[in-house]
């Protein structure tokens, strides 16, 4: 079980990405979902629709905040601005953690819009780090950070992924999203045992995990998340789940966006999976 | 500099570099037959580790396209007029051109076309009237995309109007252009332009209450009171200080009066909330997300 400092000590169960088209659904049905996750840099703004209908949404349901903006690995430090205006948006969404990627994306300001890799190597992880501890002194909430899908190695690297995304969170002591479509997209991409790295997490670091689909190319996968989740990915959740006990889980669809009900009970199958975890291994409890 | 600035510098510039090659052709930018600098290619070597299936290069273009993609896209959708007036091909290549010259500085891809009006004033591949005609209609296009996001302040009452002090709100931009580019708007392409003579016009491009945004022309005696309300100002205050031209009485209770219906102005200082009209769509609402692009194999 992640420490209640990962979490703000919320247990939240299964949740789906807040998206566009399911928007008039949501507000006028008001389904029964567990909690949204949003994507903070949607919502960054000062004003107009973006924070009418996100606070349309906050009367009704719980949400958490993930961003794509922070990149903790840059060489040259964080963006303050870009802190100042998380904190703002935390301040109205009241969500019990933040999570951002572990990656880079930025050079003198001048922005990828990507979420790009790191080197993994001490020198990196030292300054991601750095980067992370004040952002989360500033910030004041628990902060997780999440491996990314990656299409390339480096020649530096010094350590596996694993070894680096432990080395960062026990340095900077922040939270994981342990996404583990991501696991598998990159360990395809890459030739490594996804359950290896699985297997190494810190279990009482993850706040959060992540499920999506991917596309398959001939020679390598892509984290287009525009598809259901595939078995191998599953059995890799259920492989976290075990170590890391019943953890909020959230499915990212963002692409060929099918209807609410669809992304929703792809969502819940997470829960059976959770189930036979307390029915068959003893580990967690029923949830309500 | 550090190994991992070096590196990240290196990874950076790459990116940059224009897209070539087979994922240049699963754009809409005019095919090219060069291949990549050799500049990309010495990045990829230096840095990347080839994979079990993809070389350094393969592996570097996979990101090298994602970053394209992603911002070709992003910023044709914001400027759909400028793209019709302009044509495809002409249009795609002032995006190219504007994207290598200015890579975006914003955390947001919906400011990624804040400086689009400056560099087609300058365009070296346009002629003047067409700098100005299209530079004017990319300034309306990022001001609809500015108010979208813009604060709403406090709609005055009867009582603000005497003891505050009032402001334009800040989602209300007013623009000077010096073609009348608002009638592209109502044209299937730019042939209508020809033999239209230069001539300033203003525009206000602002949020309706709905959240929708809209553009109309105004008057240059009334620009000149609605600047001044631009950092608020105190009824009183302005109307005893007419700007010169002085105004008729009658225009000023029509100018008015058409503010307040359109709700362009606010009490300084006092938030005010954003109604959320679930009618008009959700356009424009989510730019930024974690997932890659999908691709061509
Ligand atoms: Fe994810």
């Amino acid at each position: 079980m992640a420490h209640p400092r990962f979490t703000g000590g919320r247990f939240l169960g299964t949740g789906i990405g807040l998206r566009v088209p399911h928007y008039d659904h949501i507000l006028a049905e008001k389904p029964a979902v567990g909690w949204f996750e949003i994507i903070s840099e949607n919502y960054m703004v000062r004003g107009g629709r973006p924070l009418a209908v996100l606070d349309a949404i906050l009367d009704q349901y719980e949400v958490v905040q993930h961003g794509v903006g922070l990149y903790p690995g840059g060489s040259g430090g964080l963006d303050m601005d870009h802190l100042r205006r998380l904190k703002e948006l935390i301040k109205r969404t009241k969500t019990p953690w933040i999570s951002d990627h572990l990656c880079w994306g930025s050079v003198d300001g001048r922005m990828s819009h990507d979420l790009l890799p790191l080197p993994y190597t001490f020198e990196a992880a030292r300054k991601t780090a750095e980067n992370l501890r004040i952002a989360q002194d500033f910030l004041e909430i628990p902060l997780a950070m999440e491996n990314v899908s990656s299409y390339a190695e480096f020649n530096d690297d010094e350590m596996t992924e694993w070894q680096f995304l432990a080395e960062v969170t026990e340095a900077a002591d922040v939270g994981i999203l342990l996404d583990v479509n991501n696991i598998y997209v990159s360990s395809v991409n890459h030739g490594f045992d996804p359950l290896e790295y699985v297997d190494f997490i810190p279990p009482d670091r993850v706040a959060q995990i992540h499920i999506a689909g991917h596309s398959r190319y001939q020679r390598f996968i892509i984290d287009t998340h525009d598809h259901p989740v595939i078995d191998p990915v599953w059995r890799l959740y259920a492989r976290a789940i075990e170590r890391c006990g019943p953890t909020a889980t959230l499915l990212e669809w963002d692409s060929s966006i099918p209807s609410f009900e669809e992304v929703w009970s792809e969502a819940k199958k997470s829960e059976d999976w959770r189930r036979w975890l307390v029915e068959q291994k003893g580990v967690g409890h029923v949830e309500a | 500099m550090s190994r991992l600035e070096q590196l990240q510098r290196e990874f950076f510039k790459a990116l940059l570099l224009p897209l070539r090659g087979s994922s240049r052709k699963s754009t809409e930018l005019t095919p090219s037959d060069e291949g990549h600098a050799p500049e990309f290619f010495r990045i990829a070597d230096e840095i990347i580790k080839p994979g079990p299936e993809l070389s350094a290069a393969e592996r570097l273009e996979l990101y090298h396209r994602q970053y394209w993609f992603r911002i070709l896209d992003s910023l044709a959708e914001d400027f759909p007029v400028l793209r019709r007036m302009a044509g495809d091909e002409r249009f795609w290549e002032l995006i190219e051109a504007y994207l290598l010259e200015r890579p975006s500085q914003s955390f947001t891809l919906r400011h990624l076309g804040e400086a689009f009006a400056d560099h087609i004033e300058a365009a070296p591949c346009l002629d003047d009237s067409r700098r100005r005609w299209f530079g004017g209609i990319a300034r309306i296009e990022y001001a609809f995309m500015k108010c979208f996001e813009c604060a709403q302040s406090a709609l005055p009452e009867a009582v603000d109007l005497g003891d505050s002090e009032i402001e334009l709100q800040e989602h209300v931009q007013l623009l000077r252009l010096s073609y009348p580019v608002d009638l592209c708007w109502g044209w299937q392409d730019f042939t209508p332009a020809e033999g239209i003579e230069p001539e300033i016009i203003h525009i206000a491009v602002w949020r309706e209450p709905s959240g929708r945004s809209r553009q109309e022309r105004l008057e240059a005696g009334e620009v000149r009171l609605l600047s001044r309300l631009r950092d608020g100002i105190r009824l009183d205050v302005l109307f005893d200080e007419l700007p010169e031209p002085t105004p008729s009485e009658d225009d000023i209770t029509r100018w008015f009066a058409k503010w307040q219906g359109y709700r362009w102005l606010g009490v300084c200082g006092k938030e005010g909330a954003q109604e959320l009209d679930r009618g008009i769509g959700w356009e424009g609402m989510d730019r930024m997300s974690s997932q890659a692009v999908s691709m061509t194999d």
